[in-house]
């Protein structure tokens, strides 16, 4: 049961979260432009609000779950070092360290 | 913006933020309007009593006892950032021992929707307009106003005197009292 909860993907990669905070940034901000005109026009505040509120649930619906649109720039990671190799990567550091002198 | 409850906080703030700007655009755009329009006020009778006013000093006191007319279309005052009004007519005057004293003898509340168009004939009034001693007998000069108090949805709460107001003389003399 629970590995069936574990296989459903959350996460997005990077792009993909710029791309969805664009996307609900933008469809809010045309749905309270759209509302404040239509609000203005029908003198009634309440249509603003709905409408707003419509596009929430819109962006919701578009931008809470992990679509696969937000997940098509996976980042590549290096391949994994062998353990004993770790050990000579140390080194350069130290080597940079030390030179550094206070005056 | 990596889990769906911050993405889910973040959509939740920023539409918050959008319809805060939203509810002050609303405001910006009806503060600096007019809400003025005209009233005409007719008084259809003046009676003068001297009773006992309970409420008050227990002394005998002067109760004016008038009906009146208004007749005003508030129509351009409703907009999108009025809720309701709040309509009240106010007697003013000048006694000896107060140089203003201010009753209220009607009032009604429109709310949106409503008819806007008041016209209201002979109606009496909807409290007692006592006086606090015997300064209504003779005034000379008592005037009534409509005002109105707009309740708006977003801002400021504006109290606005209607134009056009009505001045009457009391009676000298005091209507006897007959059978309570």
């Amino acid at each position: 049961m629970l590995s069936i909860f574990k296989s459903i993907p959350t996460h997005m990669d990077y792009k993909g979260q710029k791309l969805a905070e664009q996307i609900f940034q933008g469809i809010i901000l045309v749905s309270a432009v759209i509302g404040f005109i239509y609000g203005l026009i029908v003198e009634q505040f309440g249509w603003t609000v709905y409408i707003v509120l419509g596009g929430f649930a819109i962006s919701c619906l578009l931008t809470l779950p992990p679509w696969p649109m937000y997940r098509r720039h996976p980042l590549t990671w290096q391949p994994a070092v062998p353990e004993s190799q770790g050990d000579v990567r140390d080194k350069p550091q130290e080597n940079v360290k030390k030179p550094r002198k206070h005056k | 913006m990596n889990t769906v409850l911050s993405r889910a906080n973040s959509l939740f703030a920023f539409s918050l933020s959008v319809m805060a700007a939203l509810t002050f655009g609303c405001f910006i755009t009806t503060a600096f309007k007019e809400r003025t329009v005209p009233v005409h006020i007719h008084v259809s009778k003046v009676l003068l009593k001297n009773v006992d006013d309970f409420t008050g000093p227990r002394e005998r006191s002067d109760l004016g006892i008038i009906n009146f007319d208004i007749s005003a279309d508030l129509e351009p005052i409703f907009d999108w950032n009025v809720k309701e009004l709040f309509l009240y007519l106010s007697a003013e005057y000048t006694t000896k021992s107060n140089a203003l004293n201010q009753v209220v003898l009607w009032d009604k509340i429109i709310q949106r929707g409503e008819k806007t168009n008041i016209i209201l004939k002979d109606v009496k009034s909807k409290y007692f307009f006592f006086d606090d001693g015997n300064g209504l007998r003779a005034n000379k000069n008592v005037t009534l106003t409509l005002s109105w108090n707009v309740v708006p949805n977003a801002g400021i709460l504006p109290l606005i005197t209607g134009s056009g107001h009505m001045s009457l003389p009391f009676p000298e003399t005091y209507e006897t009292p007959r059978s309570y």
